[in-house]
């Protein structure tokens, strides 16, 4: 399999000569299984061009599918999806995947994301046919010869964790998270940033602690784990309810779950290329001295990487 | 008063080499008056870059006070709210006016996008500046900022989008962003807003050709800026909100074509400014 990075960036898209080199694109994986339809992961502003990419091919005269695969319904990680060129092309079927809610069906949160006064093109008017499928964590499904796994991840209001088992090969999609040692995140509101290091309700560490053996058992032997590293350890410390990971956290999760490339991502928004390049050399140097098995890479916009039967294809 | 640009593209950010020169974040304008006051014009992402340059003002402190004009509630006019640092310092008081029926209504839109399917901050209430919301009654003048300040709303697709008009002293600076006129151009009303102008930013996304393929999407060619600007006599145009997939270069051509169509309607006087982030002018 082929996995291309379109958008790489948390929270915001970032435009300008400071981000050129990383790219100032917010989430979006494209993985293609060989000779097969594109899996994609999120929908930050980076599907704009993946779409338009798309278009090049069976997509442009409708006879395309695609399956989009959402970790959770921030605006970062849906931004692109309006934009997203194969859905007003009719005959296109496009599947879209993510974590059911508790009191919203997943076609309602997609359809407000569109609707007056927020953008000019409801959902009813896209002409491909789109079907959302709600998922649950530990839900398995196949789509092609890909075999789909997903568990659930410590973020507000939830995200999603994909595993993607195709042609030989694995990744593992694992943005947006917080560490599972200081807080718990749900559908709560938290006003005052958590102790770092603190003492945890039993109850609350023991289900971080499962969520955390669930995230690295479905790590377990992936080439390629894709991991939220948008903070670093200061920003954590002041914001550790924010939902996001330093790169010392992923490092613990690759270690364990014994991965072969872990792979930097969601850099913070006001992250310069220069201060991405000091935070990969360190976790790079850091994992050397320490001899971890696995290599270290930082996702840029354009990257891509063969995996499985397609290495040295 | 005093213009700077910190957002000037359409619908969405647009990040890459092929942007720089002219920015990729979407619509965002300061307006600094003559007496020291701040008015911000649209919260597109350029909000993340102007709030950060504020924070070493009273802003910092929680003693800042800025009015915002918000010219409709599509996203790429309100993403950079909650990227707005001085809205998080418990203090600073914001008055925001946009176009709703009424103050509730506007402020219940901007909840929308706080909604926690969308973004982690839930509420506006968990902002800690306050933001007091209000409607905007078309055509009907009201002080803020010390200045009078008038909108009125422009067809813009589905929807409408309002331009502002913003008076101090002999100078005055338009802004009607997001506007696909009907056969005709401007209203009467909405000319008379333009009128003499000495500055008119104007939507300016498209050349004629892209937008004769687009013109449900409700926004302007170079040529309905010139035309705009031409007939309502203003001292410059400030082209505004380039299409996503206009690079560099292209905004470059749109430039050329527009300074152009202003000649050919007489407006050889008009001076032509293509807005660029970073870009600040002394009306």
């Amino acid at each position: 399999m082929k996995v291309r990075f379109w958008g790489v960036r948390g929270s915001l898209p970032v435009p300008g000569r400071l981000t050129n080199r990383y790219g100032g694109n917010t989430s979006c994986v494209e993985v293609r299984p060989r000779g097969d339809w594109p899996i994609i992961i999120d929908a930050g502003t980076g599907i704009r061009r993946l779409g338009k990419s798309m278009m090049e091919s069976a997509f442009g005269d409708g006879r395309g599918t695609a399956h989009v695969l959402i970790s959770h319904t921030h605006w970062d990680h849906i931004q692109g999806l309006p934009f997203f060129s194969p859905f007003y092309q009719q005959g296109n079927r496009v599947h879209v995947f993510a974590r059911q809610r508790h009191d919203t069906h997943l076609q309602a949160v997609f359809a407000s994301q569109t609707e007056d006064p927020y953008f000019p093109v409801p959902l009813s008017a896209l002409r491909a046919e789109i079907e959302f499928h709600e998922l649950v964590e530990g839900s398995q499904f196949e789509i092609g010869r890909a075999k789909v796994t997903c568990t659930r991840l410590n973020h507000p209001w939830i995200a999603m964790a994909y595993r993607i088992d195709v042609d030989g090969a694995a990744i593992v999609y694992c943005s947006d998270t917080a560490p599972f040692s200081d807080v718990l995140l749900e559908h709560e509101f938290i006003r005052t940033p958590p102790q770092v290091g603190g003492v945890l309700d039993p109850a609350v560490a023991e289900k971080l602690a499962s969520m955390r053996a669930g995230l690295v058992a479905m790590c377990r032997g992936a080439d390629l784990l894709i991991y939220d590293t948008q903070f670093t350890p200061e920003e954590y410390r002041a914001r550790p309810h924010w939902g996001h990971s330093t790169p010392d956290d992923a490092i613990h999760v690759a270690r364990e779950a014994g991965v072969k490339t872990l792979c930097l991502y969601h850099h913070a928004p006001t992250r310069t290329d220069e201060q991405q390049d000091v935070i990969l050399h360190a976790t790079q140097e850091l994992c050397r001295t320490a001899g971890e098995p696995f290599e270290v890479i930082a996702a840029y916009e354009g990257l891509e990487l063969a995996l499985g039967d397609e290495e040295g294809a | 008063m005093r213009v700077r640009f910190w957002g000037v593209r359409g619908s969405i950010p647009a990040p890459g080499p092929e942007t720089n020169r002219y920015g990729g974040n979407t619509s965002c304008v300061s307006v600094h008056t003559a007496s020291g006051e701040l008015i911000i014009i649209d919260m597109g992402t350029g909000l993340l870059s102007l709030g950060n340059s504020l924070l070493p003002t009273e802003f910092g402190k929680g003693a800042g006070k800025a009015t915002i004009l918000l010219s409709h509630a599509h996203w790429d006019h309100i993403q950079g709210l909650g990227f707005f640092a001085p809205v998080f310092i418990p203090g600073n008081q914001f008055v925001l006016w946009g176009h709703a029926k009424s103050s509730s209504l506007l402020e219940g839109i901007l909840e929308g996008q706080m909604n926690p399917n969308f973004s982690p901050l839930y509420t506006l209430r968990n902002l800690g500046a306050t933001v007091d919301v209000r409607a905007v009654i078309p055509g009907e003048p009201f002080e803020a900022a010390g200045v009078r300040i008038t909108g009125r709303p422009n067809p813009h697709g589905s929807t409408t989008a309002l331009a502002f008009r913003i008076d101090e002293g002999d100078r005055s600076f338009v802004y009607a962003s997001d506007v696909g006129y009907a056969p005709g151009g401007p209203s009467p009303e909405v000319l008379e807003l333009y009128r003499g102008a000495s500055a008119l930013l104007h939507d300016c996304t498209y050349t004629p050709e892209h937008q004769e393929k687009r013109r449900n999407r409700g926004f302007s060619s170079y040529e309905d800026a010139a035309d705009a600007a031409a007939r309502a006599g203003v001292g410059r145009l400030i082209m505004f909100h380039y299409d996503q997939d206009y690079a560099d270069t292209d905004v470059d051509a749109l430039h050329a074509s527009c300074r152009a169509a202003l000649d050919a309607r007489g407006g050889q006087a008009i001076e032509l400014t293509a807005a660029a982030e970073g870009l600040e002018l002394e009306i």
